[in-house]
């Protein structure tokens, strides 16, 4: 476990005890003036125990939760907010390799994807201007969006590597960034 | 034993793993809050020329949660730190001290675990932004946890955002960056180390690359410490180097080699740091700069400190050390060094028993008290340490004196501060000792006493007088000239029962129930009232408690027949209250007296039982009535005090002292046998000491601190690792080992014996190179008077991965010295060893195995191997009990075996099939086996010897699960405290535990009745009794390991159970409505729990 080996060392810097430098090192440390007497108790009685007769709950909005939308979805969407397009960088789909379990099971969990549309909603609230508000088009299921996209002379595939994934949440993002790239 | 048990904290733990310093308590206030596993302590600094105290503790907070991460933040706004705390079962919280209320109270509290994510190998990492925009949380490989907060200073919700380096060492936040970054040191796949920054953008969620960053940095690198503005940057601090690095500078400094363990900073501004390293060397490391430019490193030894995890900078020079090798201390910082160069000086030391690595339960004066004696400490701070409950008596001097019926002590002149003559009364007649010239107690006379009668009671008086009391009459005698002054006679045919006195008033009841009260006046005594009772008067008791030391107001009186005590006002001796304390058993002792400001009255019965009332002085209201078992003989209650406080000493057979801390009445024994009477006796020569009539004897003697348990510690200089103790030769031996830091880091290993009352070195066997001392036993053979020690020992080659060689040696003592009979080489490591059927049991690697011990023809002794048991992974713990063996595996939970004397052969009988990885086993009955493991939990399991099929009978069934949160090193069984036959609490059985942080605990095997009344009483606690920072103590107790999390069962928890008495009246009154049982018995009941430990 102590695995210093002084093999290859340059010579260390021995600091001796020699006094001949004084204390100049230890001089003006700081004091905020407590302290001041070296006089100590020996330890007078014993400690209070606490112990705790009120509530200690923290009030409702402090119970802290970890958002459980995945890394990934995260990113994208974030990305999507930002007009930047899809996730063809390559760190994006290295991620979604090592997420791809995760990121399933996710979509599994209503919870999530109901949380995550609600974010986009209260994220976008510019998004009045276009036709079909992104909400509108969230609601809609994969089918419709391939049909709307249709109507537009855009494609309506996803992207592949995903559709193995029979990843339909991303699949919905996708179409939906592309419907919206589209309006705006 | 039986499967229903109470788990308890003997001493709670000790190990220091946090510290920090603010202003916690109050803006004002500054704060050292420590860490100790699962309590915090907060400790106040005093202010200049105020007081002595210069550290006081002030609060001792128990988390439901081992301590993760501590840290004091100040959130924009607050004129307050607030405290951060994240546990290691991954919950949150944040805590305020509440002023005006003096409470913790929750700020913020969550979960902050992921469903999915490998737990990091390194300690958890919890970092709060030093603008505090967030809080920075390194839980799982590969992932840092965001809790940002709002500009309000409002947590929001956490975030995960994905880190690359997946073997991170240290994070810390740099200080003066526009956006928080954090500096990250890692270790790659080819194990070089280096430090990368990321700026945290929290609207993205995520990392951006940071400004700098700085590869292949020294291979021990293992701390990061970010240096505040102006400078900023990070100090990384290596084995052999330390190097400040910032965007644009970079110097490095060599050192001798060392890892560092602990930092402190020392200046605001961050130009020096306290580092200590894994030898306890205290260095200063000094930035030395120009115009906010980094010029340099310098660092400078400052002298030797305990091995520490934690250093704060408290103020002014002194510096708090916490260990979890060696006591924690606080030291001051000199700007001259001393005679042997170290600027450090040691002022105070904390007591820490961890860590506990083994222990032994010894009865060492023979009173039938268990001590514990622990091996304790690592590495230099290694120590054995003797535990001891009770409050222990010293003695001085003794001589031999029989049949004594009272005690009295009283001083030459009102105004002396000593006594001088100890009066001993006897069946008929009284004897004055005095010390003499010699300071030796002699015999003298008082001429004024009555000498050929039995005194009932003595005291002096005022105006330079001293009062006896005898059956016929009270005599007022001068201490200066010792002639009788005035005497005061009992109406003729009755004769005095009992009496008190003080200095200046005398009560006394003749029999026919007559109460009499006397007023003591410069050589006249005055009959001031008589009053008639309807009942025989049994004690009485006029002890002052009000402002004049030498008047009381009210008169205390314990009755016959109606079994009551009653409160009469003075002079005028009219009832003021009356109390019925139910039951047949008269009041034999009663007394008044105030502790910490509250006045109380104390009732001692005939049955060892102690009424105790909250007094009303004005109103002589009895409150709060408590009722505790102290014994089974009649009480005598006596005030004493020592180091300026009051106590009470209740004499019998099992004589107890009553002390108050935090305006709480505690119990603690003393060790002593049985005390008839007991007086103080101050003298000159025996200053604050007590004389006690025991058995035929007297005795002066000193009395101990006043606390629950006392420690003493026998520094060894090296660790000791197994202890055990051997009672024919009143001797210890133990396994140590020592470290040689010098040029080659080696140790070498040793079995040294040790005298069991001066605790010295009498002998040591010094083992090979390479070889470990793994177990230790005394036993003897069959055929074969003599006792031996045995050590089984390991080659530990640094090419193997586990040990196939040791050796178990067997040694006689002689003279004291530790003599080698025989030795035995075995295949592997001796892990533990036991005696067995006369033979000797030894678990090696994976295997059982069972030396019978033989003759050789030339008359020399060898172990011969008879049988042994495969199957195991390793074998590391093993307990014995008749024909059964039971099994700790490193990874396969518990297994029995059996041994079958006819085939002489080791069988499996039955095993639990899951996957605990072990730290200790215990046999707690035939059917069932307690064990611990290595995620803090606590087991039993139970034989079915009544299974229908084999499978069944072959399946160890888990009957009880709970999470200690304590990492168990050893079970012993035994007992810290006297046991009675005929007392209660004299027949639960008990095992003895020690763990890793110090804690020495009790489980107690309950009766199924009084299990179920204390588990309905837990379940109403937990209502009442909140978890600090919201964390539930359900949750906290329930069994937890990778796998699975269960509901605690079979297991009670009874640090939470005896805080019952500690909690408001209100609460206890809410508890006993909804437990329908009164607060009496259930004080009682409660009580009598805290005297297992």
């Amino acid at each position: 476990m102590e695995n210093s080996s002084p093999s290859s060392s340059p010579p260390p810097h021995s600091p001796t005890l020699s006094s001949s430098s004084s204390g100049a090192f230890l001089s003006n440390l700081p004091s905020r003036g407590f302290l001041s007497s070296t006089v100590l108790s020996s330890n007078p009685g014993g400690i209070r125990v606490y112990i705790c007769e009120h509530e200690t709950l923290p009030p409702e909005d402090q119970l802290i939760h970890t958002n459980q939308t995945n890394i990934l979805i995260r990113s994208l969407q974030l990305k999507k907010q930002k007009g930047e397009p899809g996730p063809k960088d390559a760190n994006g789909s290295n991620a979604a390799e090592g997420s791809r379990k995760r990121a399933s099971e996710k979509v599994m969990d209503g919870r999530a994807s109901a949380k995550r549309s609600n974010n986009q909603s209260g994220l976008q609230p510019e998004g009045s201007g276009s036709r079909t508000s992104d909400k509108d088009l969230y609601s809609l299921t994969v089918e419709r969006l391939r049909v709307l996209l249709k109507e537009r002379g855009l494609s309506p595939k996803g992207k592949k590597s995903f559709e193995e994934l029979n990843f339909l949440k991303f699949m919905q993002d996708e179409l939906v960034a592309r419907l919206r790239s589209a309006n705006g | 034993m039986s499967v229903w048990n109470y788990v308890v904290t003997a001493h709670k733990p000790t190990n220091v793993t946090h510290s920090c310093v603010g202003n916690f308590t109050s803006p004002q206030e500054l704060n050292l809050i420590t860490a100790k596993c699962t309590r915090i302590e907060i400790h106040l600094l005093t202010p200049q020329g105020l007081q002595v105290i210069s550290l006081q503790p002030m609060l001792d907070v128990p988390i439901y949660g081992r301590i993760a991460t501590l840290e004091l933040f100040r959130p924009h706004g607050e004129a307050q730190d607030f405290l951060f705390i994240a546990t290691e079962r991954y919950k949150f919280c944040v805590l305020q001290w509440d002023v005006e209320a003096s409470e913790l109270i929750t700020r913020a509290m969550g979960d902050v675990s992921d469903r999915i994510g490998r737990p990091t190998d390194n300690a958890q990492i919890g970092i709060i932004d030093p603008d505090c925009r967030l809080i920075g949380l390194h839980l799982y490989d590969g992932l840092f946890k965001v809790i940002p907060f709002d500009n309000k200073g409002q947590l929001k919700e956490a975030f995960n955002i994905r880190l690359e380096e997946l073997q991170v060492l240290d994070i810390k936040f740099l200080y003066g960056c526009a956006k928080p970054t954090i500096v990250v040191l890692y270790q790659d796949n080819k194990d070089a180390r280096h430090v990368k920054t990321y700026e945290v953008a929290l609207k993205d969620k995520d990392f951006v690359e940071g400004p700098w960053s700085q590869n292949n940095l020294d291979n021990g690198a293992d701390l990061l410490i970010p240096v505040p503005p102006p400078l900023c940057g990070v100090l990384i601090i290596g084995e052999e180097t330390i190097v400040y690095c910032s965007a644009n500078a970079f110097k490095a400094i060599p050192i001798r080699p060392a890892i560092t363990k602990a930092y402190g900073r020392v200046d605001a501004d961050g130009s020096r740091y306290l580092l200590g390293d894994h030898a306890g060397l205290l260095n200063l490391l000094v930035i030395t700069h120009e115009k906010e430019k980094v010029t340099g490193l310098k660092i400078e030894l400052l002298g030797e400190t305990s091995i520490p995890s934690t250093i704060s900078y408290l103020d002014n020079a002194f510096v708090f050390i916490g260990s979890s090798f060696g006591d924690s201390q606080l030291i001051k910082l000199n700007l001259q060094p001393d005679a042997k160069g170290s600027y450090v000086e040691v002022l105070e030391r904390y007591v820490n028993l961890g860590p506990i690595v083994d222990f032994c339960v010894v009865d060492l004066e023979r009173q039938g008290q268990g001590q514990v004696v622990t091996c304790s400490g690592a590495y230099k701070d290694g120590s054995l340490r003797i535990v001891r409950n009770g409050i222990g008596i010293n003695e001085q001097a003794s001589v031999e004196l029989q049949g004594i019926k009272g005690m009295w002590s009283l001083r030459s002149s009102t105004d002396d501060p000593f006594d001088t003559f100890l009066v001993v009364s006897f069946i008929s007649e009284t004897r004055v000792l005095a010390m003499n010239l010699e300071d030796e107690l002699e015999e003298t006379e008082i001429e004024g006493f009555y000498s050929q009668v039995q005194t009932l009671f003595c005291h002096y008086a005022v105006h330079n007088q001293l009062v006896q009391v005898t059956s016929s009459s009270v005599r007022l005698v001068s201490s200066t000239t010792r002639e009788l002054r005035n005497e005061w006679n009992a109406p003729s045919g009755y004769s005095i029962n009992v009496a008190t006195a003080n200095a200046s008033q005398v009560l006394l009841a003749t029999g026919g129930g007559n109460l009499v009260y006397l007023e003591i006046g410069d050589g006249v005594l005055t009959e001031v009232k008589h009053t008639q009772l309807e009942y025989e008067i049994s004690c009485l008791d006029i002890n002052p408690i009000g402002d004049n030391l030498n008047h009381s107001q009210l008169a205390a009186v314990g009755m016959w027949t109606d079994i009551s005590v009653r409160i009469f006002s003075l002079p005028d001796l009219n009832l003021v209250t009356k109390e019925h304390l139910g039951g047949e058993i008269i009041p034999r002792s009663v007394l008044l007296c105030s502790f910490e400001g509250i006045s109380y009255l104390l009732c001692a019965l005939g049955d060892g039982h102690l009424l105790n009332f909250q007094l009303n002085l004005m109103s002589g209201e009895l409150t709060d009535r408590k009722k505790v078992s102290l014994g089974t003989q009649p009480i005598t209650l006596r005030t004493f005090s020592s180091k300026n406080a009051t106590h009470v000493f209740a004499a019998s057979d099992r004589p107890t002292v009553i002390y108050s801390s935090n305006k709480k009445l505690l119990y603690s024994n003393v060790n002593l046998k049985e005390v008839s009477h007991m007086c103080p006796f101050n003298s000159a020569a025996f200053p604050d000491s007590l004389a006690i009539a025991k058995e035929g004897e007297l005795t002066i003697g000193t009395i101990d601190e006043i606390q629950k348990l006392h420690i003493r510690s026998i520094p060894l200089g090296e660790h000791a690792r197994r202890i055990c103790h051997q009672e024919q030769s009143r001797t210890f031996a133990i396994c140590s080992l020592k470290h040689q830091t010098s040029a080659e880091e080696s140790e070498t290993h040793f079995v040294r014996l040790l005298d069991d009352q001066t605790f010295e070195f009498l002998s040591a066997y010094q083992l090979d190179p390479f070889e470990y001392g793994c177990s230790l036993l005394s036993c003897s053979f069959s055929d074969d008077s003599n006792v031996y020690y045995c050590v089984g020992t390991a080659y530990v080659l640094p090419e193997e991965n586990e040990p196939t060689k040791g050796r178990i040696l067997v040694f006689s003592i002689e003279d004291g010295k530790l003599q080698l009979i025989t030795e035995k080489e075995t295949k592997g490591a001796v892990y533990s060893l036991n005696a067995f059927n006369g033979k000797l049991l030894a678990a090696i690697n994976q295997k059982i195995q069972l030396y019978k011990w033989m003759l050789r023809d030339d008359g020399s002794r060898e172990l011969q191997s008879e049988c042994g048991h495969h199957g195991h992974i390793l074998a590391l713990y093993v307990q014995t009990r008749g024909d059964f063996i039971v099994v700790g595996d490193l990874m396969k939970s518990i297994s029995l075996l059996i041994y079958k004397h006819e085939e002489g052969a080791i069988e499996e009988r039955a095993r639990d099939y899951n996957a605990n990885w072990m730290s200790a086993v215990e046999i707690l009955d035939d059917d069932i086996y307690i064990g611990s493991e290595n995620n803090y939990n606590l087991f039993t399991v139970r034989k079915n010897s009544e299974g229908a099929t084999d499978e069944e009978r072959s399946r160890l069934e888990v009957v009880g699960e709970y999470h200690l949160g304590e990492f168990v090193n050893r079970f012993r069984h035994g007992s810290l405290v006297m046991r009675l036959p005929d007392s209660d609490v004299g027949q639960i059985p008990t095992v003895i535990f020690g763990t890793i942080n110090g804690v020495i605990g009790v489980i107690a095997s309950l009766p199924h009745d009084q299990y179920l009344f204390l588990e309905k009483l837990q379940t109403n606690l937990r209502k009442v009794i909140k978890g600090v920072g919201g964390l539930s103590h359900e949750q906290w107790r329930s069994f937890n390991n990778e796998k699975r999390t269960a509901d605690a069962k079979n297991f009670l928890d009874g640090d939470l159970i005896e805080s019952f008495l500690d909690l408001s009246r209100v609460r206890m009154d809410e508890i006993s409505k909804a437990m329908s049982v009164s607060v009496e018995e259930l004080c009682k009941r409660v009580e009598e729990l805290t005297r297992l430990h």
